[in-house]
């Protein structure tokens, strides 16, 4: 049994729950940053981390979430707003320059490198108790960033063989990429396939929980948890995510479709599922008395469950008020499973 | 070929996603004739083009977008779907420019400010486009200032604001709240992965639309 496991049932049988919302850039406000300066610099990037670490002392911490960094080292144009996470907007692509792209060692870029770095501070500096996680965009969803969301998904029933040969493509990157995260001290990377919601489950199957599968067999006997995570309504790809042999699914909110008990239901105990309050309806806009009744609503859902962390549905946007997060937090470590 | 024939034709290579003959899509349909040929096909014959919209497309459009909320199509279908329309619309522009046909009214669409995700805003206009209104897609990262400049030049317009980032739901209001303060009367629809019936509520929309179904029926739902 991995570590994340272990502690997921080490903790059950203590009867409460390991709690890690995805948190990132509301840290910001605590350090008076922004998001391009600490996705782009690697002490602002950590002195936020430290800061929720400090703050909230979550069981698990990422870096800022960033869905344009294997993109961006892959050479494709990025934008960088100052309150924004950094975009890739829709570029000319052919399949003819995979060989190009091929060529380049994702290993050299600096903002690539800056995160590896991150990850690595993280692991030095950070409590030993917190588990230091990364994010890792995932085959399909790079794909789709090389070639456009719109090509990508018409490019699933249309062109088969060129979306694959890119799947595959994308995945050798993300290995590399995995493995510099990996040797920098991340014990678990988080799989971000955000834009393989739109497939159908045997879409999703051949060109992303395919290409995972073969993630996770290079880490099968390692401590490393491979976490699979997929925004909006998923209920019909959650076998798919959870049968590719990962060691844990983070899931969207309810209201994105997700219900996690039924969940918790079709998939292996083995599978620790992640989730799901709603990072906007919830955290952003609700009161901390709404937070703390959805919490505890969720966690008594889950009660019956050993597989079960109990953190947000997305990443959180910059703007949470941060006692909404201190109440997650607090909810979440007083609660006692009956 | 009878008239019914042609329009069931053109009905159901739109829902199958059967865009022309050279498409390779769907396989059992490899080498047939697709919507684009069969539209033509209907006008030669003398088919009105009012009735290929509302007979063939719009209930084309009407099945797909109801497989679509009942997951039993996904986007890539349905986009293709939205192609094979795309392309019977082009045999039919000509006579709604003419005012031959006369469209339910116009949907003006744009993703808000500060995100440049287009795929649901487009897959919104396609659909709402095959249930035969008229669409004005101002692209992504639109601010007040170009929803304002294009409901002045269209005050009878619908108007829907996408977002697909979470970050960008501030923006969302922001740009709300400009066009209610200038237009009150313009019915204001949103969606988009992070939006729901709530944060319609709170930021003073007059519309949801958790899919592009659900556009069409609050937009129809103006004109019954």
């Amino acid at each position: 049994m991995k570590p994340l496991q272990q502690l997921t049932t080490e903790a059950y049988r203590q009867k409460r729950r390991l709690v890690s919302p995805l948190m990132g850039f509301p840290g910001l406000s605590l350090t008076h940053s922004t998001i391009k300066l600490a996705q782009q610099n690697v002490d602002e990037h950590f002195k936020v981390l430290k800061a929720l670490a400090e703050r909230f002392h979550p069981d698990l911490i990422f870096p800022l979430m960033d869905l344009s960094v294997e993109a961006n080292a892959l050479g494709r144009y990025t934008v960088f707003p100052c309150r924004e996470s950094a975009t890739v907007p829709k570029d000319d692509f052919n399949i003819e320059d995979l060989e190009l792209l091929r060529n380049i060692n994702i290993a050299f870029d600096t903002r690539l490198r800056g995160v590896v770095e991150t990850v690595r501070l993280m692991s030095k500096k950070l409590p030993a108790d917190i588990m230091k996680g990364a994010y890792v965009t995932g085959p399909y969803s790079l794909a789709a960033l090389i070639m456009g969301a719109e090509d990508a998904a018409m490019a699933a029933v249309m062109d088969t063989d060129k979306l694959n040969k890119l799947c595959n493509f994308a995945k050798e990157k993300i290995q590399q990429y995995i493995r510099l995260l990996v040797d920098a001290g991340a014990e678990a990377v988080c799989l971000l396939e955000p834009t393989a919601v739109m497939l159908s489950p045997e879409d999703f199957e051949q060109y992303s929980a395919a290409f995972i599968r073969e993630i996770c067999n290079e880490y099968k006997n390692s401590d490393i948890a491979i976490i699979y995570h997929t925004c909006g309504n998923t209920m019909h790809l959650v076998e798919k995510m959870a049968g590719s042999g990962v060691d844990a699914v983070s899931l969207d909110s309810p209201e994105a479709g997700v219900d996690l008990p039924g969940v918790a239901d079709i998939i292996s105990s083995d599978v620790v599922i992640i989730g799901n309050i709603n990072p906007t309806g919830t955290i952003l806009s609700g009161t901390s008395d709404m937070v703390r009744e959805e919490v505890s609503s969720l966690l008594r859902s889950m009660d019956s469950y050993p597989n079960f962390v109990l953190s947000t549905g997305c990443d959180l946007p910059e703007d949470v008020p941060l006692e909404n997060i201190a109440a997650f937090m607090q909810t979440g470590r007083e609660y006692r499973i009956s | 070929m009878e008239k019914e024939e042609l329009l069931q034709k053109i009905l159901h290579c739109v829902e199958n996603g059967k865009v022309n003959n050279a498409a390779p899509y769907p396989p059992n349909m490899k080498g047939k004739d697709g919507a684009d040929e069969w539209t033509k096909k209907a006008l030669e014959e003398g088919i009105g083009p009012d009735e290929i919209l509302s007979e063939a497309l719009i209930k084309a459009m009407d099945v797909v977008g109801k497989k679509f909320s009942e997951k039993k199509i996904f986007v890539p279908q349905m986009l293709i779907s939205a192609k094979a329309m795309n392309a019977a619309m082009e045999h039919l522009k000509p006579y709604f420019q003419s005012g031959a046909v006369k469209k339910k009214g116009l949907f003006i669409i744009g993703t808000v400010a500060g995100d440049l995700h287009d795929i649901g805003k487009n897959l919104v206009g396609m659909i709402v486009e095959g249930a035969g209104w008229e669409v004005l897609d101002l692209g992504v990262d639109v601010n007040s200032r170009k929803f304002l400049d294009a409901i002045g030049s269209h005050k009878d317009a619908v108007v829907g604001l996408s977002a697909l980032l979470t970050t960008t739901m501030a923006n969302m209001k922001t740009i709300a709240q400009d066009i209610k303060q200038q237009y009150p009367e313009v019915p204001l629809i949103i969606g988009g992965a992070p939006v729901n019936e709530n944060f319609k509520t709170e930021i003073g929309a007059d519309g949801y639309a958790p899919d592009p179904q659900g556009a069409v029926s609050y937009l129809n739902s103006l004109i019954a």
